[in-house]
Order: C-alpha cells, then sequence, then structure tokens
C-alpha cells in the first residue's frame, strides 16, 4: 500500500510544471524515505533530479520500494484540476499498480475530487551522480537568476558564467552585439532572498546553454533562493531547496571548445 | 541487400532494442556512413518532379551530388560529425550475390524497353529506378566533393558495412549508419537506420543496440550471426523453408548441410577484411569555399546562392562550441535488477489473463 498526503498540494504542481517540458516520461520512485525521480532530457545534456521526502506528507505510508512510471504532461494536467490551497493525496497499490489515484480536498473539506492516472512502463536510464566538492558554490535569488537568463536569451544561445572571488559574471555574445551582468557578494543584506552568497575554491569560467538554464529556472516559484554549484569541466549543478520537504536538482552538461 | 528479415525478427523479440530517435539528438555524435548505400539511395530518391535524375545541361546525373551535399549539411547544423566509408572490392563469396543484381539489372532493363514501347509512365519510373548501378565515377565524385566539404571519408579494403562497424566498435564514431542490417552481423554495437533519409519524410532515426538484441534473444555473437545467415545474407545461400519464424527457433541447433559456404560466411562476418581503426584519422576541416562554388556551380551547374548558403552553414558548425552531454560525465547504473523482473513476471501473469487498454504514449504497462 502506498499512500502519501500533502497539505501543500501547490507545491506538487509547482514541481511538475518545474519538470515536464525537460522530460516526458519519467519514473517516481517510492520507498519509505520519500518519493524520488531521476530523468534525463532525450538528447542527454540536462537531468532532474528530485526528492520529496516522507516528512512532508502528513501521513506517508510505503510498504515496500515500487515505482510509479507516468507522462509528466498528463500528470501536470490532472493536477491543474487541484486548487492552489488543495489537499493532495496520492494512492497505489504498490504490488501491481497499474494506475496512480490522485485525491483533492478543498482546505473547508466541502469539495473532494478523485483522479485516476494510467501508469506506465518506463526503462530508464539510471545515472549515478558523483557528491561533488564544487569549485565555486554561488547562492543567489532566483528571480534574480531567471532574469538573468531571460536578458542574456536576447544576445546569444549560450552563457559564460565566470567566477572570481568576490563576484559572478554572467556574459553572452552573440551575433547583434554582446552583453553582462555581474553579481557582487553580498551577504549581509537584511533580506535573505536578496543575498548573493560566493564561495570558491578555485575560480572558474564555463560555458553554457540558456535554452536549459531558461527551462530550469521554471523551478522558481519552489524557491526564493537558487544554489549553482560550478566546477571546470563538469556539469553545472542548478538546485531549488524546498525547505524541509526536499529538492530538485537540475544538472546541465557544459559547452565544450573544439579538441 | 543485407540479412532478410532481421529488422522483422529484432522488431518482434527485441523491441527494447530499437530506439527511435530525432536527428537533433545527436549532435556531437561522431558517425560512420555507409557511403555506396547512400549513395544508392541518392540516385534513386533525389529525383525531379517527373522522375528523372537530376542532370548537368550535358546530362551528366548529379543527383548523388546534391544528396551528399545537402544531407550532410543537415547533419552538420544539427551538430553531427559524419565521416563516409567507400567500399572496396566485393569480397569473393558476394559474387553470387552480385551476379543475382546484375541479371535482375538487366531483366530491368528489358522490361524498361518494353515499357518505354507501351508508354507506361509508372512502369517507366519502376524499372528505370532498379536499372540504377553506383559507378565508380560517381563514388570518385563524391569523394571529391567531399574533401572540398571537409568531411572526411575512409576506403575501405572491402565492404563499407564492415568497416563502419569496426570503426563503431573501437569507439572512433559513435554508431555505424547505414540501411544494411548486416552491420550489426558486422558487430556494430549501435546501428542507425534513415540517417540520410530526406527530411520531408520525417522519419526517425531508428537506433539499434547489438547488445540488447543479444541480451534478449539470449544469444552468443557466434549464434547470432548463424541466425543472420540462416536469414540469408550476400554471401551464401539460404535454406528453403528457413525465415524469419523458423530461423530464430532453430538457430541454436539446427544442422547444418554440408557443401554448404556456410563456414566461410561466418568467418567473413567474424574477420572481415577491413583497415585497423587505429590507423584512420578523422579530422574534419574548415571547407573550401571557392573550390566548391567552383566544382558544383561552374562545373555541376549548381545554384550559386543555395550552394553559399550551405557552405555557409557548414562553415558556422565548425565554429561553435559543442554541447558537451551528461553520459560523459556520469556513469549509467545498471538498471535495478529486482524491480523490473518482478513486474516482468506480473505483466506475464496480467498478459494472459486480460489485455488492459492502452495509455496514451509510450507502452502501456502490460
Amino acid at each position: 500500500m502506498f499512500e502519501a498526503r500533502l497539505s501543500q498540494g501547490s507545491l506538487l504542481k509547482k514541481l511538475l510544471e518545474a519538470i515536464k517540458e525537460l522530460v516526458t516520461d519519467a519514473n517516481f520512485d517510492c520507498n519509505e524515505t520519500g518519493i524520488a525521480l531521476q530523468a534525463m532530457d532525450n538528447s542527454h545534456v540536462a537531468l532532474v533530479s528530485l526528492l520529496l521526502r516522507s516528512e512532508g506528507f502528513h501521513p506517508y505510508r510505503c510498504d515496500r520500494g515500487f515505482s510509479l512510471g507516468v507522462n509528466l504532461n498528463s500528470l501536470s494536467k490532472i493536477l491543474k484540476c487541484a486548487g492552489n490551497d488543495d489537499i493532495i493525496t496520492l494512492k497505489a497499490d504498490d504490488n501491481s499498480a497499474d494506475s496512480l489515484s490522485l485525491c483533492f480536498e478543498s482546505p473547508s473539506n466541502e469539495r473532494v475530487s478523485e483522479y485516476e492516472l494510467k501508469l506506465m512502463d518506463i526503462d530508464q536510464e539510471h545515472l549515478s551522480i558523483p557528491e561533488t566538492d564544487y569549485d565555486a558554490t554561488i547562492i543567489m535569488s532566483s528571480t534574480e537568476f531567471q532574469r538573468i537568463c531571460r536578458d542574456l536569451m536576447v544576445i546569444s544561445e549560450s552563457v559564460s558564467v565566470d567566477v572570481a572571488k568576490d563576484a559572478v559574471v554572467f556574459s553572452a555574445e552573440g551575433e547583434m552585439g554582446s552583453g553582462s551582468v555581474k553579481l557582487k557578494q553580498n551577504p549581509s543584506v537584511d533580506k535573505p532572498e536578496e543575498q548573493v552568497v560566493i564561495e570558491l575554491n578555485t575560480s572558474v569560467s564555463l560555458q553554457f546553454s540558456l535554452k536549459y538554464l531558461m527551462n530550469f529556472t521554471k523551478g522558481t516559484p519552489l524557491s526564493d533562493q537558487v544554489m549553482l554549484g560550478l566546477s571546470e569541466n563538469m556539469p553545472l549543478l542548478v538546485e531549488y531547496k524546498m525547505d524541509d520537504a526536499g529538492y530538485i536538482r537540475f544538472y546541465l552538461a557544459p559547452k565544450i571548445g573544439e579538441e | 541487400m543485407g540479412i532478410h528479415g532481421l529488422i522483422k525478427v529484432i522488431g518482434d523479440h527485441s523491441p527494447n532494442a530499437i530506439r527511435h530517435n530525432e536527428i537533433k539528438n545527436y549532435f556531437g555524435r561522431k558517425v560512420a556512413i555507409d557511403a555506396s548505400m547512400s549513395i544508392y539511395q541518392f540516385l534513386i530518391a533525389v529525383r525531379q518532379q517527373d522522375g528523372q535524375q537530376l542532370t548537368t545541361e550535358s546530362g551528366e546525373t548529379t543527383s548523388h551530388l546534391m544528396g551528399i551535399f545537402y544531407r550532410t549539411i543537415r547533419m552538420v547544423e544539427h551538430g553531427l560529425k559524419p565521416c563516409y566509408v567507400f567500399d572496396g572490392k566485393p569480397p569473393t563469396l558476394k559474387s553470387g550475390e552480385l551476379a543475382k543484381r546484375l541479371s535482375r539489372r538487366k531483366e530491368a532493363n528489358v522490361n524498361l524497353e518494353e515499357a518505354q514501347e507501351l508508354g507506361d509512365a509508372a512502369d517507366i519510373d519502376k524499372f528505370l529506378r532498379r536499372t540504377v548501378k553506383v559507378t565508380p565515377e560517381h563514388n570518385s565524385e563524391c569523394k571529391k566533393l567531399l574533401s572540398l566539404m571537409g568531411i572526411p571519408y575512409v576506403e575501405a579494403p572491402c565492404e563499407a558495412e564492415a568497416q563502419c562497424a569496426v570503426m563503431a566498435r573501437d569507439g572512433k564514431v559513435y554508431a555505424a549508419a547505414s540501411e544494411d542490417m548486416d552491420t550489426l552481423t558486422f558487430s556494430s554495437p549501435i546501428l542507425l537506420r534513415h540517417l540520410t533519409f530526406s527530411e520531408a519524410r520525417k522519419l526517425p532515426i531508428d537506433e539499434i543496440h547489438l547488445s540488447k538484441v543479444l541480451g534478449s534473444l539470449d544469444f552468443t555473437m557466434n549464434q547470432f550471426i548463424d541466425l543472420c545467415i540462416l536469414l540469408g545474407c550476400d554471401y551464401c545461400d539460404s535454406i528453403k523453408g528457413i525465415g524469419p519464424h523458423r530461423a530464430n527457433l532453430d538457430a541454436k541447433k539446427y544442422p547444418i548441410p554440408e557443401d554448404w559456404k556456410f563456414e566461410e560466411a561466418r568467418e567473413l562476418f567474424l574477420n572481415p577484411e577491413v583497415l585497423d581503426p587505429k590507423g584512420i584519422e578523422l579530422k574534419w576541416k574548415e571547407p573550401d569555399v571557392e573550390g566548391t562554388v567552383e566544382y558544383l556551380v561552374r562545373e555541376k551547374g549548381f545554384s550559386e546562392d543555395r550552394v553559399r548558403k550551405g557552405i555557409d552553414k557548414l562553415e558556422k558548425n565548425f565554429k561553435i562550441a559543442t554541447q558537451g552531454r551528461l553520459d560523459s560525465f556520469f556513469t549509467t547504473l545498471p538498471s535495478d535488477p529486482k524491480v523490473p523482473s518482478k513486474r516482468k513476471n506480473e505483466g506475464e501473469k496480467a498478459k494472459s489473463t486480460v489485455s488492459r487498454p492502452k495509455a496514451k504514449r509510450g507502452r502501456p504497462r502490460k
């Protein structure tokens, strides 16, 4: 038996919005510690890894590990039928799950809607992601990051990220000209959502596709802050933390100059 | 032409081995393309509206150059790094098959004349296509064009598919691209089909993984080669009464008839005559703009505007940084054997009782 009740249903709605552009079908792997998902986009350039801890649900019950193969677009459509304040309950028979049932209760408990989503068999490659100590980590406002990506998209399809001791520079160069945004280290502001915290071991300079970054910033509604992890010649990590409920992590392979 | 009915056997018994992909997902990949096969395709498919081949004013065929030029540009535009492999001399075992093809072409020639007398346009078109043959001139013209475009090519000592396969196995290229299924029999780890097809046909690229084919058939490579020979290859006759269905059932135990060049064919698949891939250096160079224009426009009567636009695309893609892939940074985990195997059993049980309605996309749970 699998049952998970999420009092803050909007979280699940936002999560689906954040990943459904990147991946079409994916397995939600459920076990006693929570619900996890790992999937790559078709061209194997980006990867999304998300975790919803069991502590985020009240109650959470999963007797044995199993996975729910879901078409994310369909799930997202069904979740659109839930109100933002609704309580969402997920249920499935972990023995022979061929459908996932979703129940949406309005806060006043006067309206209860129920949906069933057919499941699929998805055979998916899993990647092992090594724990990395990044050369540089940046914690900054998620809306600011979204804006930078959107602005530089005007100039080019790719952005260079250069991290030095006290500042990070995003720059782009294209046919019509060039542009850059520099953010200075700024840890002491009163409002945490305006902070810029840079931790640096060695300075790095990497190039990434803006199209994918724009896609990642669909995670912005999940958190006020975003964490970027960069190492030379390694994939970029973009992480949105959902307080104690879990996280969503995006990985993006860098662009490589000619060998 | 490759292995008779192999794609059907794989489709029936090992659907997991075939993946459909869009060309844009292959950016950054190096692929070895069976040139003779593609040129043949171009000669057949690249035609004017009235079904005639494209020619210069003096009547020389240019369909193959048209095909090589634009289809290569399309691949490069999507970030692929193509290299072409040309056939060398055919193996002696293939002489029977080649003789058959020659007689078929002769027959087609006769039919063509008849059709022309009768004036049946559809028949003329049909038989005209059957008379198509790739000549050494076609090959050398394509090689000249490729070197002008900065695209590398390899001249195989024998069969091009075998050379493509060995290059893919050695990691020189990501995959071998051919329509010939025997590329798999030459143990290419990955085979791409439909790569050089026209964009207008909107066919997805079939990516076939040899290891998955072997895995789901539960065959060793030698058994797989035997299966292919039984199905019918270019190198020896097949046994009457054995087709895609029975060959698969019996390949493990069927007695091998005597005075049959089975052993030789098997040996040819196992140890084909190829160049050592380690000695091959593939280099993609900047295209020679003026040279290409000179050749295609002045000599072959192509439109200068279109040729220049095409080369522009080649040049542009030569310069930009290529997008990396996560596979090269993170390692793939073997899929958890516990969970799927359990479900498979359940699936079989379920299949025998009720068939469930299909989900909209993907494979529904069985």
